[in-house]
């Protein structure tokens, strides 16, 4: 009897101790991508906003199936991605943004523009794009602080494609305030940030042209350091953000 | 001997009963012939497919999701209507409570009605039969609607899949575009109209629901074809986010041509209506909602204590009416809401007109400056100072105890949202007040009955509480949460009306003249504003502009749960939430004049509301992206 015992107990502890033993033998996604997003007109990256909101990269791998899932990467504030936990594999890699979308289909569904890059990701693989932006906006000079304690920015924005299709109305620009460097639609201090918002056609003609903005609400509180960028978008798709880069303040 | 004559027999016994059949249905479960073999069984099922119908009645909020009891962010406090506390931003619906896997299941229902209702048909007269599949197909429309305007394009499925099944990549079905689901809409709801009967049970639906349906749905999908600027086409070529713009007249004719079915049939609410008497016609805007008799309610959803309730009353009640579980004053309407009314004092902008020369407005009551508003405001929303349920409800920000000579000042500069300065003014922070001594005596709380607070959101923080819908005469003591039975009106004659405006304004402005578009508009609009008791347009050619029809629309239909809706088919949400503050309207009382004084200023709190242009198409939950590789996520997300 004794004997049973002990033999049920063993087969138990065996049968239980082998089965703490990985079966999960696949590596790790160890593989790196990275690369930028960049301004064909000036040959700098396109700058966007952190998160949803802003530029991201589609990744479709198509190593085990012709219609995958996509798996999407965010893109850095300043238009630069890196991503280091792939899993090595042959990938369709596209990125969607405030600019002329990369893959273009027609009526019927069939595709027209297709500037998707095939890159089999491994190692470390720089992927870069070169993207006509909606806007193009650009600072005029520095902001300034103004002895009432506002900061005031000058700035102007003009067409970054000369495809009719992409030149949809401007909707609304923003001078974006925060108090620290991440800065755009998604994060800013809406206290002080102003806005204009145009109707129908109407900013057509601001195109090209200087344009001042103030902050709102009184005199920015003191001793600290403001982030300020401006933004503007056209009614396209999901109207992403075009930003210029990030300009800081120093109020004493 | 006898053990063994005992045993044979016991084998014969069990051997015997074995003769009985085993394959047998179960008898615990109700059997398809059970079910479509009778009246009740018909109506047992009907009543099911109802209940779990996707629409958004008083059990509903873009938080927590379809037929839910705790409405505390309510939906017209994401919509721009109203304030809550609860609420203090722009949302899309909570993706966690998304009604797609719940609309697939009661569409597999209706299917497997379809597909069943006919192999009993014997049973019954065939205008019988005919009226059940019409309403099957009824409230798949109805369905599929749901998911349409949330989603675009989404899979159809016309027909109960079977699983198991040999092969499981039959059941992944792609998403169909976004046109063919509003003509599959269009089809269903064709079929509705043509087989339903003329009349049914409340509560369910009869031709003229279909139609009216059928007004609403056309009417989103030619919004769509017109303003929708997003474009998601898949692999095959199908667009299943958009419409084409050469759709939208096909589309809006649709609408117009449904809502005309409806003329004759349904009428507008005016049984205690008379002209020029605005109290009446405040009683009866009031009346519309609780008259079982109404001619104007088209499709409706009952519900009964104690078997089938929601908390209205309970979580809506101005604070000083608050029932025993706590709740009030949910949903504050905004001053934009309540600025686009007629017959309140207003700025060349529009906005309301509190000052003159820069000097405040005196008033001795804070109803005085909505002495001649358009009785279908009052009947909307209570006004500081309004009577409900036999009590003045008291809306007081605080007592400004400064000079009052040669006239007070505005609080603030124009513009600002900064907090109001506690110089001169006594306010308070909660319902337990320490009343202020006046000058020349007498006492009087800072705050009035229902508020306004400072630190407590348990009040009318926009200076507005809603009534629409409210029960007029409920007992406090019933003021519970799960306590209100109040029908909702899912669809009334004015909806249709207003379609049907719309339908024949954007016809018009297509350079459609095949009928006087134009002129029907301006007649539709004109029956709304009359019965509202509001300024009536002289004619056509005052409907200059399509905001005429949409502020319309919104007016009447504030608080139903349909605006959003509409702001989003315009695609105007993200234009009106871009980083947007709404405004509310501030009573205060002057010590010294011993009269009342209101400031119109931005949201105290603060709250920002930014619609993000992704919304206009829902995200599709991430587990049903991943059940099946046809299935594509909406843009964005």
């Amino acid at each position: 009897m004794k004997k049973i015992f002990y033999m049920i107990a063993i087969c138990i502890v065996a049968v239980a101790g082998s089965s703490c033993s990985k079966l999960d033998n696949y590596p790790d996604p160890t593989e790196t991508l990275n690369g930028s997003v960049i301004d064909a007109g000036t040959n700098k990256t396109l700058q966007t906003e952190n998160g949803g909101g802003g530029t991201r990269i589609k990744l479709m791998e198509i190593s085990w199936s012709d219609n995958p899932t996509p798996f999407y990467i965010s893109s850095m504030q300043d238009g630069t991605f890196n991503y280091t936990k792939l899993f090595a594999g042959k990938n369709v890699i596209s990125a969607e943004g405030a600019f002329v979308p990369l893959v273009q289909t027609d009526a019927s569904g069939a595709t027209i523009i297709d500037k998707s890059q095939t890159v089999d990701i491994k190692g470390t693989t720089n992927v870069n794009f070169s993207v006509d932006p909606f806007l193009r906006i650009e600072w005029i000079g520095e902001p300034v602080l103004n002895p009432d304690g506002t900061v005031t920015a000058s700035f102007k924005f003009t067409r970054g494609t000369t495809d009719p299709n992409f030149q949809q109305d401007i909707t609304d620009v923003h001078l974006f305030v925060n108090s620290n460097k991440f800065v755009g639609n998604n994060n800013f201090d809406n206290r002080y940030s102003p806005q204009i918002d145009y109707n129908g056609s109407e900013a057509n003609a601001q195109v090209g042209q200087t344009i001042t903005l103030t902050t709102k609400g009184g005199p920015l509180p003191t001793k600290r350091e403001y982030f300020l960028r401006v933004g503007a978008r056209t009614n396209y798709g999901l109207k992403y953000y075009n930003y210029t880069d990030v300009k800081t303040v120093t109020v004493p | 001997m006898k053990k063994i004559t005992y045993t044979v027999l016991c084998f014969l016994v069990c051997w015997t009963t074995a003769c009985k059949k085993l394959d047998v249905p179960p008898i615990n479960i109700v059997q398809d012939k059970d079910v479509f073999t009778s009246q009740g069984g018909i109506q047992a099922y009907m009543a099911r497919i109802y209940s779990e119908l996707p629409i958004e009645d008083f059990r509903y909020s873009p938080q927590r999701g379809l037929n839910f009891f705790w409405i505390i962010s309510p939906f017209s406090a994401v919509s721009g209507e109203a304030l809550s506390r609860d609420q203090s931003s722009a949302m899309q619906e909570n993706v966690d409570e998304s009604p797609w896997g719940d609309s697939y299941k009661l569409i597999r229902d209706v299917n497997y009605f379809l597909e069943n209702m006919p192999k009993y048909a014997a049973t019954y007269t065939p205008a019988e039969v005919n009226s059940w599949m019409g309403e099957a197909r009824f409230i798949r429309a109805a369905t599929y609607f749901a998911l349409a305007k949330r989603y675009g394009g989404v899979p159809i499925v016309g027909q109960v899949l079977q699983f198991p099944t040999s092969n499981v990549d039959d059941l992944n079905i792609a998403r169909s575009s976004e046109e063919e689901v509003y003509d599959f809409i269009a089809a269903d709801l064709d079929y509705a109209y043509t087989n339903l009967s003329e009349s049914n049970q409340v509560g369910r639906a009869n031709k003229y629901v279909a139609a009216a349906f059928k007004s609403r749905a056309m009417l989103y999908a030619g919004s769509i074809a017109k303003y929708n600027q997003i474009s998601l086409v898949d692999a095959t070529g199908k667009r299943v986010c958009g419409i084409p713009s050469t759709k939208a007249i096909t589309y809006f004719k649709a609408s117009y041509d449904a809502a005309l079915l409806l003329e004759n049939k349904y009428s507008l609410y005016k049984k205690a209506w008379a002209a020029g008497d605005k109290e009446a016609q405040y009683q009866n805007y009031v009346n519309l909602f609780f008259d079982e008799t109404s001619p104007e309610n088209i499709f409706v959803r009952q519900y009964h204590y104690p078997e089938s309730v929601h908390g209205y009353d309970s979580y809506n009640v101005p604070r000083q009416l608050m029932g025993a579980n706590g709740y009030s004053s949910e949903v504050n309407p905004t001053l934009n809401f309540v600025e686009m009314f007629d017959g309140i004092p207003k700025n060349a902008d529009g906005t309301i007109k509190t000052t003159t020369g820069g000097k405040y407005d005196l008033y001795t009551n804070t109803v005085d400056l909505f002495a001649n508003a358009e009785p279908r405001l009052r009947a909307t929303v209570i006004l500081p100072g309004d009577v409900f349920k036999g009590q003045s409800i008291e809306i007081r920000r605080g007592i400004y105890t400064g000079s009052s000579a040669g006239g007070i000042s505005p609080l603030l500069p124009a513009g600002s949202t900064a907090n109001y300065p506690t110089a001169n003014i006594v306010q308070s922070s909660n319902a337990s007040q320490t009343p202020y001594n006046l000058p020349g005596g007498g006492t009087m709380n800072p705050a009035g009955l229902s508020g306004v607070f400072t630190g407590d959101g348990t009040a009318a923080i926009s200076g507005f509480s809603v009534r629409k819908l409210l029960v007029p005469d409920k007992p406090t003591s019933e003021v519970l949460e799960n306590r209100s039975d109040q029908t909702w009106i899912e669809m009334r004659y004015a909806e249709v009306l207003l379609n049907r405006a719309e339908a024949a304004y954007e016809l018009n402005a297509l350079g459609q003249n095949d009928k006087a578009y134009l002129q029907d508009a301006f007649m539709e609009i004109n029956q709304i504003r009359e019965r509202a008791g509001a300024t009536m347009l002289a004619s056509a050619a005052d409907l200059t502009n399509v905001n005429v029809i949409r502020i319309e629309r919104r007016k009447e239909l504030g608080f139903e749960n349909k605006t959003w809706w509409d702001l989003r088919r315009w695609r105007v949400a993200d234009k009106e939430q871009n980083s947007t503050i709404y405004r509310v309207l501030m009573p205060f009382y002057s010590a010294n004049d011993k009269k009342y004084f209101f400031d119109a200023r931005t949201d105290e709190r603060n709250s920002r509301y930014t619609f993000d242009v992704r919304w206009y198409y829902e995200q599709i939950p991430n587990g049903e992206i991943q059940k099946s590789q046809k299935l594509i996520q909406n843009p964005g997300y």
